[in-house]
């Protein structure tokens, strides 16, 4: 499966925010916890809604949460 | 593995196993690839058999996985789903199609009924094998 070409900080932003959980992070953007795990491992594009939700848990604006990958197209 | 994956698990394995008796026995030479009450009474029997082991797996699943991972399938699980589904959509028309090409050669309904479900089995087998593989290697939707 080729990986997508962005990649994220999903889980920096999550040890940074209280060592957050990939299930306290999917309860709160309502996805599971094994969804959080596949988009942070690059196995899954989330949608646009659940990228704006994730970087909203954060409060960060969506290029700091995930980042366009020059050498990945 | 999650549980959407463990059920996607027992429902290969329950139709693999099921399926190849039926088959199996159809190529021993059964009389249900001849003629059609035989091969209603077997084709019912293992079918009930089938779907009492898929439920009583389901059942255990669930009572054994966490409640979280019972929720309500998110975007991902639709995507896969999605997925899945449509392969399999193309292996059943062409399986289809081999049936419609396969009616004019056969006397009785019962071995082109049998085709029929052989292609049907075969459709949903590529459906969760393709489910299971975008589970483990990922899927982008």
């Amino acid at each position: 499966m080729a990986r997508p070409p962005f990649t994220n900080d999903i889980r920096t932003l999550r040890f940074l925010a209280g060592e957050m959980t990939q299930g306290d992070l999917g309860d709160r953007v309502g996805v599971t916890r094994q969804t959080i795990a596949a988009i942070e491992q690059g196995k899954y594009s989330p949608s646009l809604e659940v990228a704006f939700r994730i970087a909203h848990v954060f409060g960060k604006p969506l290029e700091t949460v995930f980042q366009w990958d020059e050498t990945g197209d | 593995m999650n549980f959407r994956e463990k059920t996607a698990w027992l429902n290969v394995v329950a139709m693999l196993a099921a399926y190849s008796l039926y088959f199996g026995l159809l190529l021993a030479g059964h009389a249900a690839g001849r003629e059609v009450f035989p091969m209603l009474w077997l084709f019912g029997s293992i079918a009930v058999a089938h779907a009492v082991i898929v439920i009583a797996g389901t059942v255990i699943l669930s009572a054994q996985a966490p409640k979280s991972e019972r929720a309500r399938a998110d975007e991902r699980d639709r995507a896969i789903r999605r997925r899945g589904a449509t392969t399999a959509y193309y292996v059943l028309l062409v399986g289809m199609m081999v049936v419609g090409v396969y009616m004019p050669f056969v006397e009785s309904g019962a071995p082109l009924a049998n085709a029929g479900l052989f292609a049907i089995v075969a459709a949903e087998l590529v459906n969760s094998a393709v489910v299971l593989m975008s589970y483990r290697r990922g899927w982008h939707g």
